[in-house]
Parts: C-alpha cells; sequence; structure tokens
C-alpha cells in the first residue's frame, strides 16, 4: 500500500505550540549543547591540571621550599641521573610486560572454552565477570593474607601437595610474582569478558563452512575465528595495558613498594615522591615521563593490530 | 541421494522405518564426536580451575567474616564453623567504629559524583551517538585521551591546587576528582548504547513535530533506561571501590571506606576476621548489583569494543 498524498502535508504542519527563533536556533543545535557541559567540565578538570602539571614539572617546588618558581630542567635532571627512578622504570617494564602476555594468553584462552555451547556456560560466565567488579582494594587486602608467609591459605596448599613454602610478598625475588598473580585474577576475566564479547558478537556462518569443509575445532579457531578477532583483541590490550600501568592498590597493600625497590613501580614511586614525601615537582616531572613511557607499548600493540587487517567478513 | 537411486528397488521399505540407517553410527560413535565429548570435558575442568581461582579471595572474604575470630589464623583452614555475627559487632564499637562512618562518606561521595557524571554525560553521549557534527570526531578522541592518561599527571597538580584553594580534604575536592572518570566512562557507554537504538524513532517523533530535546526526553531517553541503569551501576561500582584518589583528597573527617580498609592492614594489632568483615561491605554491594546487570554487562562490553 502507498501512502496518499494528503496524508504527508499535515504531518509536516508545524506542532502545536509555535516556536520563537531562539527556541529553534537552540534546538537545531541541540546535539552539539548537549555535550558541551560535560566537555567542559571534562576540560576544567582534566585538562587544566595537566598544562599545570607540566609547567609543575619545571619549578623547583619542594616541601622545603613550596614556591613555583621556574626551575628550569632541575626536575628531570634528577629524573635522568636517579638510580632509583631506574629501577622504577624496569619494574614497570617487567610488571606490566609479564602481566599483559600472561593475562592476554589466559584471557584468550578462558574466552574461547566460554564462547562454546555447553550446558552451564552461562554460570561460569558469571563467576568470570566477578573480579571486574570487586573493588581492588578488597582483593589486595584478599590476597595479601592468602600469600602471607606464617598463615596464608597459599602457603598451606603448597606444603599439602609438596611445593616449597615461599615468603612471598616479603622475598626479593618473589614479591614482584606475587603482585602479577594478584593482577592476573582481575586481568585475566577483563581480557576474558572484553573477547568473550568480540567471539559472540562474530558472524557464524565463515565458522560453519570451515567445520563442514572438515576443519578441526582448533584450525578453524586458528585460520578463521582469530583472524576475525583481531581488532577486539587489540583493543583488550590496550585496555589491559593502560590498567596495568595505573595499577595502584595492589602496590600499597601488598608489598608497599618492598622489599626494598623489588617492587616499585613508576606509579607507585611517583605517589610517594609526590604524596609521602611531598616533592611535588619531582613528581610532576615522573608523571610526564610516565606518560611517554606508557606511550611505547600502546603504540606497539596499535601498530601491531593494524598489520594484516581483519578479513572483510568480521567488521 | 546417489545412494537412494542404487537402492532404488529396497527404497520404499527402507523410507517407511527411519531408523534403518541409524544403529551402525550410534554404536560405534565417529571419532569427531568422542574428540567433542573429550574437547568438552576439558572445558568444563578448565574453566572449573579458573573458576576455584577467581573464587579463591572472595571465598576468604566471605569465610573468614564469619568466623570466630582467632580461627581466621588457624591451619588447616576450617571450611566448616559455626558462623558468628561478632567480628561485625567489632565494626560498630571499639578500634574500628569509625567504619560505619566512612561507609557513608564511600555512599555521600558516590550519589553525588555519579548523579553529576549522568546529568552531563548521558546527554553528551547522545549528542555523540546522533549526529557527526564537525569536532565531534575530536571530542570523542579527548575523552578518550582523558580516559587513558594515568590519574596521577593530573592528579599531582590538582593536589596542589587544591591547597592553593584551601580545598584539600573537602567532598568538592574529591568529588571534581572522580568525575575525570566517572564522566568519560558515562559519556563512552552511554554513546555506544543510543547508537545502538534506531534512528527511526527519533525521526518519527521529529515528523509529528517533537523538538529534538524532547525527541530526547520523551523518547529516547525512556528507551534507553536499561542501558542507562547498568551505566548507573558501573560508574557506582568504579566510584565504590574507587582507591587511589580518596587516599590522596579525602581527610579524617571524609574517608572513604577503601581507605578505611588500608589503614587496618597497616595496623600491627590487626585481626583478620574484622579485615574481612570490613571487606564484605566492599564486595558483598557490588556482587548483588552486579546480578542486576549481569545480563546488560556482555552487551555494554561489546558495544564498547565496537565504538
Amino acid at each position: 500500500m502507498t501512502a496518499t498524498p494528503a496524508v504527508v502535508p499535515t504531518t509536516l504542519a508545524p506542532g502545536p505550540r509555535q516556536r520563537t527563533r531562539l527556541s529553534s536556533w537552540l534546538d537545531r543545535r541541540f546535539y552539539v549543547l548537549a555535550t558541551v557541559p560535560a566537555l567542559a567540565v571534562v576540560t576544567a578538570i582534566i585538562a587544566v591540571p595537566l598544562v599545570i602539571g607540566i609547567y609543575l614539572s619545571f619549578t623547583n617546588y619542594t616541601p622545603v621550599r613550596p614556591t613555583f618558581s621556574w626551575g628550569g630542567l632541575v626536575n628531570y635532571d634528577q629524573v635522568y641521573n636517579s638510580p632509583t627512578v631506574h629501577a622504577a622504570i624496569k619494574n614497570t617494564a617487567i610488571f606490566a610486560g609479564a602481566g599483559i602476555v600472561i593475562e592476554m594468553i589466559f584471557g584468550l584462552f578462558f574466552a574461547v572454552l566460554l564462547a562454546r555451547k555447553l550446558r552451564g556456560v552461562s554460570w561460569f560466565r558469571v563467576i568470570y565477570m566477578m573480579p571486574l567488579l570487586v573493588p581492588g582494594v578488597a582483593s589486595s587486602v584478599a590476597w595479601s593474607v592468602l600469600f602471607n608467609d606464617g598463615n596464608g591459605w597459599i602457603n598451606y596448599f603448597a606444603s599439602v601437595v609438596g611445593l616449597p613454602q615461599l615468603n612471598w610478598a616479603g622475598g626479593a625475588h618473589t614479591a614482584m610474582p606475587t603482585v602479577i598473580i594478584a593482577n592476573a585474577w582481575a586481568g585475566i576475566p577483563i581480557i576474558t569478558i572484553i573477547l568473550l564479547a568480540g567471539l559472540l558478537s562474530l558472524p557464524k556462518d565463515p565458522v560453519e563452512a570451515a567445520r563442514i569443509d572438515g576443519a578441526s575445532e582448533l584450525r578453524v579457531l586458528y585460520h578463521v575465528t582469530l583472524p576475525a578477532l583481531r581488532p577486539v583483541l587489540a583493543f583488550a590490550a590496550l585496555f589491559q595495558m593502560v590498567n596495568l600501568f595505573r595499577e595502584f592498590a595492589e602496590f600499597a597493600i601488598i608489598t608497599g613498594g618492598g622489599p626494598g625497590l623489588a617492587t616499585s613501580v613508576l606509579n607507585y614511586y611517583v605517589y610517594q615522591t609526590t604524596f609521602v614525601f611531598g616533592e611535588l615537582g619531582l613528581g610532576a616531572a615522573l608523571a610526564v615521563v610516565l606518560v611517554f613511557l606508557m606511550a611505547v607499548p600502546l603504540l606497539v600493540i596499535f601498530k601491531l593490530s593494524k598489520r594484516g587487517a581483519a578479513p572483510k567478513w568480521a567488521s | 541421494m546417489a545412494v537412494d537411486d542404487l537402492v532404488a528397488p529396497g527404497a520404499v521399505s527402507r523410507a517407511s522405518s527411519p531408523t534403518g540407517a541409524a544403529p551402525a553410527p550410534r554404536r560405534r560413535p565417529p571419532p569427531r564426536r568422542l574428540r567433542r565429548r573429550a574437547g568438552n570435558i576439558f572445558t568444563v575442568v578448565a574453566l572449573l580451575i579458573g573458576a576455584a581461582f577467581i573464587l579463591l579471595p572472595i571465598f576468604w572474604i566471605v569465610t573468614t567474616a564469619f568466623k570466630p575470630p582467632g580461627e581466621a589464623f588457624v591451619l588447616p583452614p576450617k571450611f566448616i564453623f559455626t558462623p558468628t555475627l561478632s567480628n561485625f559487632g567489632s565494626l560498630l564499637s571499639g578500634q574500628y567504629n569509625q567504619y560505619v562512618q566512612d561507609i557513608g562518606h564511600s555512599l555521600i561521595i558516590m550519589a553525588i559524583s555519579v548523579g553529576i557524571a549522568l546529568l552531563l554525560g548521558v546527554p553528551a553521549g547522545y549528542g555523540l551517538a546522533r549526529s557527526r557534527f564537525k569536532g565531534s570526531g575530536a571530542i570523542t578522541g579527548w575523552l578518550i585521551v582523558a580516559y587513558i592518561v594515568p590519574a596521577l599527571v593530573y592528579i599531582v597538580p590538582l593536589y596542589a591546587i587544591y591547597q592553593r584553594l584551601n580545598l584539600s580534604g573537602s567532598y568538592l575536592s574529591v568529588i571534581l576528582y572522580y568525575l575525570t572518570f566517572e564522566l568519560p566512562f558515562v559519556v563512552f557507554m552511554m554513546r555506544g548504547y543510543f547508537s545502538d537504538l534506531p534512528n527511526d524513532l527519533e525521526d518519527a517523533a521529529r515528523v509529528d513535530g517533537c523538538s529534538r530535546f524532547s525527541a530526547f526526553r520523551r523518547i529516547m531517553l525512556p528507551l534507553a533506561i536499561p542501558g542507562l541503569s547498568t551505566v548507573t551501576i558501573l560508574a557506582c561500582i568504579l566510584s565504590w571501590g574507587e582507591f587511589f584518589g580518596a587516599l590522596i583528597f579525602t581527610g579524617s573527617s571524609n574517608m572513604t571506606a577503601p581507605v578505611a580498609i588500608e589503614e587496618y592492614m597497616g595496623q600491627t594489632t590487626l585481626d583478620w576476621s574484622t579485615l574481612a568483615a570490613a571487606a564484605v561491605f566492599l564486595v558483598v554491594p557490588v556482587l548483588v548489583l552486579a546480578a542486576f546487570v549481569q545480563r546488560g554487562f556482555l552487551r555494554t562490553a561489546v558495544s564498547a569494543t565496537q565504538g
């Protein structure tokens, strides 16, 4: 049935209320105007401090001399020559590097399993979502106690199975692995859920076609599913890399950056410098350095994800 | 079909007994099915191991909170015990009696900051989803950058600014900081959600004489309520668990629950049962809320990865 021409003009007739010129001008710009307040606030509370922070990093503000006087590169000079900063950069690289590799491998593994059609799989999906929601302080406290060298459950389980009992958070060589495990507890599920969402939204036809052609499940995964999942894999890696760089609660609660400098990552070190020791200028310079260091892995992941685009059918 | 043609003489009698061809594969399953079953068993076992790892800390918190004080240290861990509420009692009185107030501070900060984030963020998400005006790409990009930049970069100067303006330790200082992550989060999530809603509805409302604003308020906003509630709950969870900013910006008069727990960790006379009871207040409300968003959560993740 086609609409009769008589209907069209009536629906296009002006609304019951006569609009003023101003309100119609406002209405034409509604979409832009709707974004203005949020944009203004975000800019005020992020961009303005960001600029001030960069300025702060060039001042010699110290707790002894709390003035915002221009100090040139004095803070950056200190950052460049400080062995503790070098240790913090190295620790950050170890933590983020090991963390992202472990979490991506296990995250993908569990996502593929959770995407299978299986009875009871939805229960597992609910469990695997939990760590995304549990506050980091609560899980850090639990891991801190579980890894306690005297009365912790982990050492007890280890003794039952016949493994050595370790001074987890207190050992120079075990402290970093302890934090990495505690971080993986939240990081693996984050990647699992992002990848699961990606897997479930992929079109089913190419997978079924490959199956009918006789490809095994593993071959389908490797040759069909994973190439199609590439953009989501990149998104998950980028998202989690950011989280790894700004992890704080686990270091503050489980190790306190110790023993010695063993788990002193940049983010935690800046916190100590700025808010415990009051070195605002140095802290601001370190924060700027942190941003540039973080940009490196993000750009690498971004470049890797662009090499060889995902097959057309997946987008 | 070719086989049917060859055995044409017997075809009629075969067709009358449809089970005729079935017995052979049923007796000896093809390797493919066997492999599938083995795969299923492997899947369940692997998922169970992962689930045990995930549930371990949650299990520790919940059981220890209800154990009689002192039994928290006992090894091997007691899985059967008479549950007691005495740990929650010691949170209400004695050494840790500030905790209830700290939860109150967390709630105040959460309510106000999430409220502002929704008020500003939902229209912004709608505006960015509905039209590609000049600069909308730049705005989205700026919000991504704002979300990615480590909080430290603007926490350090914010701290200095707050000191100058005598805002240190005030609610305003904490809430402004919380908006730095809640607001971009709400804008993003709502942008994704509104882009999934069909354009036609808004167009139809406009043809019927609605202004863009009233089409948003009367048609699109009510339609977005499922997404809106998911985003609200997630923003509340973000605020509830936030630790870093709270540690820096709150004082003793408005300390939040996570900061309080971190303080207990530093005390030498710490008793694990009370600590676990305090952690229950952080974890259990979140898991209860999560039960409501469970369905929307995967959907939200999908639209976030695609946006």
